[in-house]
């Protein structure tokens, strides 16, 4: 029931824009900016910054909102929009993103010789974030719904456009991959 | 390697990356930046389309209007000159090759027509040879058709004094000297005419 009042809520909500109204648009915004910032900002590899990809989402969704046809919710929707653009987004950016891979391997290089509790930890999550970012697109699209946004595998399937036994596939494969190159901390 | 442990791993560091950053969105931006877009949109492809037609008609023009350099004309026109005099020449000569062929083929008839011409000593001879030879046929038919002897024989005379030095002149001696000989046979009474023909000329 909350569900299906959500799916009318946000029809509703697309009905007014429709209509012209301005603020509809802006609690949508208001309601899944945060959202698409952060899977912007998992899927591209902790950026930071992730402000040109969530203007051109939005931008995207401002064009393509009176076409909505409420087959997925709103939600679902803007995260399709979010890879999409990271997608093309990684690769106009990929020299630029891997010269920053390179300089962060080159740090965690140097960090290793501090020895100190505190900087380990630092440097074990780095490595884990680092470990995401450079695993293939397909594989790295699926951990990032999986485990960071916590999205259920039905959803994933939903967004990626692939089928179920696809994306358990694919999950498997990142993990193994993971497992190469995080097998030490994810055994601790 | 458990999923919690995954989960774990990855949520901490992604908390540890920190929250991203973006400008605050609003419909009037959103406005702003499609419009923005559909005038870049257009703009772009009109800006480089201009940009283009520009470029080709100052080309055009520029190619339509350009002038050779002063320098580039004294030399062309030098050239035509030299042409012009060359091609003189030349028509000059095949003029004067033309006349002095049509020159040779006229030589060449007039001399064909020249041999054509029979040398007038020649014909005269032979005009006084026929001449001779018809006085001489008249004689012998004076004589021997009709019996004129004496006719004959001044006719005979009349070649010799004529034409002493001709063949018929000879004939005509001959004949006058037969005559004699007949009129000597008749008188010592002997008779026998001698065969006689005349020289087929």
């Amino acid at each position: 029931m909350a569900a299906m009042a959500k799916v009318t809520e946000e029809l509703a909500l697309v009905e007014r824009f429709r209509r012209g109204d301005d603020s509809a648009f802006e609690e949508i915004v208001e309601q899944h900016a945060a959202e698409v910032a952060a899977l912007a900002n998992r899927l591209l590899g902790w950026p930071g910054d992730v402000d040109d990809v969530v203007q051109e989402v939005f931008v995207a969704a401002f064009l393509g909102l009176k076409k909505f046809r409420g087959e997925s919710s709103l939600r679902t929707w803007l995260f399709t929009i979010t890879i999409n653009k990271c997608r093309s987004y990684r690769f106009r950016r990929l020299r630029r993103l891997r010269s920053v891979a390179i300089e962060e391997a080159a740090a965690l290089e140097s960090r290793d010789r501090s020895g100190e509790k505190a900087v380990l930890d630092q440097e074990a999550l780095a490595r884990a974030r680092r470990a995401i970012r450079v695993l293939p697109q397909k594989y790295r699209e699926i951990v990032v719904l999986r485990y960071l946004q916590g999205l259920e595998v039905s959803e994933i399937c939903e967004l990626l456009g692939i089928t179920d036994n696809a994306t358990q596939v694919r999950l498997n494969r990142a993990r193994k991959r993971l497992k190469e190159q995080l097998g030490d901390l994810l055994e601790e | 390697m458990n999923e919690e442990r995954i989960e774990q791993l990855f949520a901490k560091a992604d908390e540890a990356a920190g929250e991203p950053t973006f400008r605050c969105i609003t419909t009037a931006g959103i406005r702003r930046q499609v419009h923005r877009r559909r005038l870049v949109r257009v703009a772009a492809p009109t800006c480089i389309a201009a940009v283009v037609a520009i470029a080709a008609t100052w080309l055009a023009i520029s190619m339509h209007t350009a002038r050779p350099q002063p320098q580039r004309i004294v030399s062309l026109e030098e050239q035509v000159k030299q042409l012009q005099a060359r091609t003189d020449a030349t028509l000059k000569l095949v003029q004067e090759l033309l006349e002095r062929d049509r020159q040779d083929r006229r030589l060449a008839a007039l001399e064909t027509e020249l041999a054509s011409i029979p040398d007038p000593l020649q014909e005269i001879d032979r005009q006084v040879d026929k001449t001779a030879f018809i006085l001489v046929y008249q004689a012998d038919k004076l004589y021997k058709e009709l019996n004129q002897t004496e006719s004959a024989v001044a006719a005979y005379k009349e070649v010799i004094q004529l034409f002493p030095t001709n063949q018929w002149a000879n004939v005509a001696r001959e004949r006058l000297s037969e005559i004699e000989q007949r009129r000597i046979n008749k008188s010592d009474g002997q008779k026998g005419e001698p065969k006689w023909e005349p020289r087929n000329t």
